[in-house]
C-alpha cells in the first residue's frame, strides 16, 4: 500500500523536477523511488500490515511478487527508454511520471480485493499508455497506434464495467471474497452471472490480446515508441494476468467448467493465429507482436489450470518472458532503424558480438530452449497442465515447434556473418550495457530463481 | 565434476587465448580432459557408480540435479573427450583451428555432452542434451559451405521438434513420479496406452537425431554443409547421444510398450540400413556417400539398442565407439579430398594412391574397418548385433545381413575410384603430421579392439546388468 503512494508521488515529483531541465535528475528521482517501493515491498513481505482501514488493496504474498516483478521491469523500461527521453527535453518528466502512474495502476490491479478497486486500477494502468504510445507526435503511426489503442480499450473496458455489473446483479457485492462466497454457496446456476463472468473475460482477453481479441496489438506495438512497446509487453501484460489469474483462479473457479472450455477454444485459436502470422513478418516489432500473443495462447494454459501452483508458474513465466523482451528491445533501440526492419538485424553478431550474443541469448529464451529461463517458464506452465489438459498441452508443444522457426530465422540474420548491408559502430552508452547485463543474467540464471520458490 | 567443468573453462579461456596460439591450446585442452577422463576410467569399479554432482534437494517441480556415472556413462564420456581431441588433432592444420569462437564451441559442445551422458536426472539430461544443439548449430552456421542456410534450418526444427516430443513425454511420466531423478523416472508403472505415447515421444527425439529412416532427410544435407569438424561432433557424438539415450532413458522408462514397438524400431532400423546403402552406393560426393553410409549403420545399432539383452547391448556399446572412429576417420579422409584438390566428387578423383602412399593406406584402414572385416572392432560388434538380430526374426537378420555387402560395394567403390586408375589431378599433397597422428591413433585403437573386445564388454558389462535388472 505505502508502495503504491510511493510509487505515486515519485511519478509527481518527476514532473516538478523536470523542470529543472536535468534528466539526470529526472531519472534519479524516478528510480530512487522505485527502489524505495520495492524496498516497501519487501518489507511488507515479512510484516503484513495494512496503511489505511480501506480494504479494497491486499498486499499478499502473490500480490507482492506480481508487484516486485513489475516493478523491476519497469526500472528497466525507463532506463532503455532514458536515451530518447533525454533529447525530449521538454517531455522527460512527462515520459518517466506516465510510467510511474501506469505502473501505479499495475500495482493496484494485482492487489485488489473488491471490483470497484480492479477497474479504477485497469484505467489507472492503460491511460498513461494510450497516452505512451502517440509520443511520436510527428509520426503518423504513433498517431494511429494510440488512437487504436484507446478507442478498441475504451470498448474493452466498458465490456468489462457490464460484466462487473452483471456479477453484481448476481451476487450483490463487489467483494471478491463476498463473490466467491456467495458462487461457493450454490448460486452458481445464476445465468446473471455466467454472462458477466464471459464479458469480464473478453475484456481480460482484449487486454491480454488474445485472439480473437488481438488486432489492436500488432499495430499499437509496431507504431508506439519502441520503449513503450517493450513496457506494453513486459508490465502491462503481467499485470492483466495479475488480476485475470485472481479473478479466474480464485473468485470464480467454481464454475471453472463454465469459462474453461471457452478459454481452451481460444488458447488454442490464440497459439495459432500468433504463430502462423509471425511466420512471414518483416517488421521487428511487428514480429514481437505476433510472438507475444503465441506466448499469452501459453499462458492462458495456467489461468486455466486447477492447481495452487499455477499462480506462481504464470507470474514466473511473466518474469521470464519480460527479461527477453526487454534485452530485444533494448537492442532495437541501439540499433534505432527507421522502418524496424527485421533486416536491419542482420550481421549484428559481426557488427557488435556482445549485443549478437545478448539477442541470440534472448530469441533462444524465447523459444524455450535451456538452460535459459524461458525453458523453465514454458516447462512449468505445460507441466502443471499436463495432467488436466493433455491434448492442450501437446497443441501448446507443436506450437513451440512451429515457434522456432521465426526464431531462428531471426537467430540467423542476428548471426549471419557474411552480408555486408549493415555497417557502421554502434553505440552503446552505459546504460543500455547495465540493462543488458541484467537481462543477461536474467535469462541465464532466472532459472535458479525456482530453488527458492 | 571436473569432467563438466573444466571444458566448460578452457571454452571460456579460448575467448581471450591469441589466435597465434589457438591451435596448441585447443590441443591441450582436449588431451587435459582426455587425461582426467583416462584417471577416472582406470580407478573406477565397473561394478559401481560414482555420484559426480548430488545436491541432495528437490525443486518444486521436481529436478534433483543429480548427475554421476555407472560403467556405460563413463564409457561415452571417455569416448567423447577421446573423439573431441582426434577432432581437435585432425583440425589442427585447418585455418578453422586458429578461430576463437570455434575452439571455444567445440569445448563447450564437449562439455555438454559429458552433461548428457552423466545426467542421472530426467529433466537435467533433456537440458544437457538440448545445450548440444547450440554449439553444433552455430559451427555450421559461420564456418559452413555456401549453401547451409537451408540445411541447418531443417536440422534445427528437426531435432528441436524432437527434443519438444521427450519433454512431453518427461513431463508426462512425470506427472507420477516423485521426482526427475532416473530411479525415480524408471519405478513408474505405466498404462499401456500411456507407456505407448511416452514411448512415442522419446523414440522421436531419438529417431530424428540418430537418425532413423524416414527421420533421416535433414542428415546428408546437414553434414555436407558443416565444415569438418562440425560433421564429426554430429556424426561421432551427437548421434551417440541418441543410441545411448535409447538404452539409459528410452527402454527403462516405457518397457511397457516394448512388446508392441520393438517390432517397429526394428523394422524401420534395418529399413534405414538397406535404403541408406543403396542410396551410399549411387552417390558421387565422397561426403554425402559417408553420411548415407552413416545412416546405414546406426540403423542397425538402434536396432541392436531396442532389443534388450546384455550381449546386444554390449555390441551397440562397441559398435558406438567403433562408429565414432571410423567416422571421424572417414570424414577427414574427405576432407582431406577436398583440401588439396578442393572437390569431393568420386569422378574427378584418381589415383592417389601413386601420390599420397600413406594416405592410401591409412584410408585403405578405415575402409576395411567400416566393411567390419575381421581383426577390426568393426567385426565384433556388427557380428554381435546381427546374432541378435536374427535371434529376433530370421528374416529380419537376413535382410540386415545385406549391410555386409552393400557396405563393402559403397565403401570399395569409393576406395577405388579415388585411389586408383589414373591420376586425374596432381600433384596431392600426402598426410601432414597432424593427420597422419590422427589417422594412427584411430587404426590402433580400431586394431586393438578388433583383437580384444572383451575389454570393452567387460567395462559396460556390468553396468549394463544392472540396468537390465532394474527394467520390470
Amino acid at each position: 500500500m505505502d508502495a503504491l503512494i510511493v510509487i505515486f508521488i515519485t511519478g509527481l515529483i518527476s514532473l516538478f523536477v523536470a523542470f529543472m531541465r536535468k534528466p539526470m535528475l529526472v531519472l534519479g528521482t524516478s528510480l530512487l523511488g522505485l527502489l524505495i517501493a520495492a524496498a516497501l515491498l519487501l518489507n511488507q513481505w515479512n510484516h503484513p500490515y495494512n496503511l489505511l482501514a480501506y480494504k479494497g488493496l491486499s498486499f499478499d504474498h502473490t500480490a507482492i511478487s506480481y508487484s516486485l516483478v513489475a516493478v523491476l521491469f519497469t526500472f528497466l523500461s525507463i532506463l532503455v527508454g532514458y536515451k530518447s527521453f533525454k533529447e525530449q527535453l521538454d517531455h522527460t518528466g512527462d515520459y518517466v511520471a506516465l510510467f510511474l502512474f501506469s505502473l501505479t495502476g499495475a500495482l493496484c490491479i494485482v492487489s485488489f480485493t473488491d471490483m470497484f478497486m480492479f477497474f479504477i486500477g485497469l484505467e489507472i494502468l492503460s491511460i498513461p499508455i494510450y497516452v505512451l504510445a502517440g509520443s511520436k507526435k510527428k509520426d503518423a503511426y504513433s498517431a494511429e497506434a494510440s488512437l487504436k489503442y484507446f478507442l478498441t480499450g475504451a470498448f474493452a473496458t466498458g465490456v468489462l464495467l457490464f460484466g462487473i455489473a452483471w456479477v453484481y446483479g448476481a451476487v450483490g457485492s463487489f467483494d471478491l471474497n463476498e463473490i466467491a462466497m456467495n458462487i461457493n454457496a450454490g448460486e452458481t446456476d445464476s445465468s446473471l452471472l455466467k454472462v458477466g463472468v464471459l464479458l469480464i473475460m473478453a475484456a481480460f482477453l482484449f487486454k491480454v490480446g488474445a485472439a480473437p481479441f488481438h488486432f489492436w496489438s500488432p499495430d499499437v506495438y509496431a507504431g508506439s515508441p519502441t520503449v513503450v512497446t517493450g513496457y506494453m509487453a513486459a508490465v502491462v501484460k503481467l499485470a492483466a494476468f495479475g488480476a485475470f489469474m485472481k479473478l479466474f483462479g480464485s473468485v470464480f473457479p467454481a464454475i471453472h467448467d463454465f469459462w474453461a472450455p471457452a478459454l481452451m477454444v481460444l488458447a488454442i485459436l490464440t497459439m495459432f493465429v500468433g504463430n502462423l502470422s509471425a511466420l512471414g513478418q518483416l517488421k521487428f516489432k511487428r514480429l514481437l507482436a505476433y510472438s507475444s500473443i503465441t506466448h499469452v495462447g501459453y499462458a492462458l494454459l495456467a489461468i486455466m489450470t486447477e492447481s495452487p501452483m499455477s499462480e506462481q508458474n504464470l507470474l514466473f513465466y511473466l518474469f521470464s518472458y519480460g527479461f527477453s523482451i526487454l534485452a530485444l528491445i533494448t537492442i532495437s533501440t541501439i540499433i534505432d532503424d527507421e522502418e524496424d526492419n527485421i533486416e536491419a538485424f542482420k550481421g549484428l553478431a559481426r557488427r557488435n558480438p556482445i549485443l549478437g550474443f545478448v539477442a541470440v541469448l534472448a530469441l533462444l529464451s524465447l523459444a524455450g530452449v535451456p538452460p535459459l529461463v524461458g525453458f523453465f517458464g514454458k516447462y512449468l506452465i505445460f507441466s502443471g497442465a499436463i495432467s488436466q489438459y493433455p491434448t492442450l498441452v501437446i497443441i501448446a508443444i507443436a506450437n513451440s515447434g512451429i515457434g522456432i522457426y521465426y526464431y531462428l530465422k531471426m537467430i540467423m540474420t542476428v548471426a549471419s556473418k557474411e552480408d555486408n548491408t549493415n555497417t557502421g559502430h554502434l553505440e552503446v552508452t552505459p546504460i543500455q550495457w547495465f540493462v543488458m547485463a541484467v537481462c543477461v543474467a536474467g535469462l541465464l540464471f532466472g532459472g535458479a530463481v525456482l530453488g527458492y520458490l | 565434476m571436473e569432467l563438466l567443468i573444466i571444458p566448460c573453462l578452457f571454452a571460456l579461456i579460448a575467448l581471450v587465448v591469441p589466435s597465434n596460439f589457438m591451435r596448441q591450446y585447443a590441443l591441450i585442452g582436449g588431451a587435459v580432459s582426455l587425461i582426467l577422463s583416462v584417471v577416472a576410467m582406470v580407478s573406477f569399479d565397473v561394478t559401481g557408480f560414482k555420484t559426480i554432482f548430488d545436491p541432495h534437494m528437490v525443486t518444486s517441480f521436481g529436478l534433483t540435479f543429480k548427475m554421476g556415472y555407472d560403467g556405460m556413462s563413463l564409457f561415452m564420456v571417455v569416448l567423447t573427450n577421446l573423439i573431441t581431441f582426434i577432432i581437435l588433432l585432425s583440425n589442427y592444420n585447418r585455418t578453422l583451428a586458429t578461430n576463437k569462437s570455434f575452439t571455444a564451441l567445440v569445448f563447450l559442445m564437449q562439455a555438454a555432452l559429458v552433461g548428457v551422458f552423466t545426467a542421472f536426472d530426467g529433466l537435467m539430461f533433456y537440458i544437457f542434451w538440448e545445450i548440444t544443439l547450440i554449439p553444433v548449430f552455430l559451427i555450421a552456421l559461420w564456418f559452413g559451405s555456401s549453401e547451409r542456410k537451408k540445411a541447418l534450418m531443417k536440422f534445427f526444427i528437426y531435432t528441436f521438434v524432437g527434443s519438444l516430443a521427450m519433454l512431453a513425454s518427461l513431463m508426462a511420466i512425470k506427472a507420477s513420479a516423485a521426482t526427475f531423478a532416473h530411479e525415480d523416472l524408471v519405478a513408474v508403472t505405466l498404462t499401456a496406452k500411456a507407456a505407448y505415447w511416452i514411448f512415442a515421444g522419446f523414440f522421436l527425439a531419438f529417431a530424428i537425431k540418430i537418425p532413423l529412416f524416414p527421420f533421416h532427410t535433414w542428415q546428408p544435407d546437414t553434414y555436407t554443409a558443416s565444415p569438418m569438424a562440425g560433421t564429426m561432433l554430429l556424426s561421432a557424438l551427437m548421434l551417440k547421444m541418441a543410441l545411448y539415450g535409447m538404452i539409459r532413458w528410452l527402454v527403462p522408462l516405457a518397457p511397457e510398450a516394448l512388446p508392441d514397438m520393438t517390432k517397429i524400431v526394428v523394422v524401420l532400423g534395418i529399413i534405414g540400413v538397406v535404403y541408406a546403402g543403396v542410396l551410399a552406393i549411387k552417390q558421387s560426393d565422397i561426403k554425402r556417400l559417408f553420411a548415407f553410409a552413416s545412416i546405414s549403420h546406426v540403423g542397425l545399432i538402434a536396432a541392436g539398442a531396442i532389443l534388450i539383452s546384455h550381449d546386444n547391448w554390449s555390441a551397440v556399446f562397441i559398435q558406438m565407439a567403433n562408429h565414432s572412429l571410423v567416422a571421424v576417420g572417414l570424414f577427414l579422409a574427405a576432407d582431406i579430398f577436398e583440401q588439396r584438390l578442393g572437390t569431393r566428387n568420386l569422378n574427378d578423383l584418381g589415383g592417389i594412391a601413386k601420390q599420397a602412399p600413406k594416405f592410401a593406406f591409412m584410408f585403405g584402414v578405415l575402409a576395411l574397418a567400416s566393411v567390419s572385416v575381421p581383426l577390426s572392432s568393426g567385426f565384433i560388434g556388427e557380428f554381435m548385433l546381427l546374432k541378435g538380430v536374427y535371434s529376433y526374426n530370421w528374416l529380419v537378420g537376413v535382410i540386415a545381413g545385406t549391410t555386409l555387402i552393400i557396405g563393402a560395394v559403397y565403401t570399395l567403390r569409393a576406395y577405388q575410384l579415388s585411389m586408383f586408375g589414373a591420376p586425374k589431378a596432381s600433384p596431392f599433397a600426402d598426410l601432414a603430421l597432424n593427420e597422419w597422428l590422427a589417422f594412427l591413433i584411430i587404426m590402433v585403437l580400431i586394431l586393438v579392439f578388433g583383437v580384444y573386445p572383451q575389454a570393452m564388454i567387460d567395462f559396460v558389462g556390468p553396468s549394463i546388468d544392472n540396468l537390465i535388472q532394474t527394467i520390470k
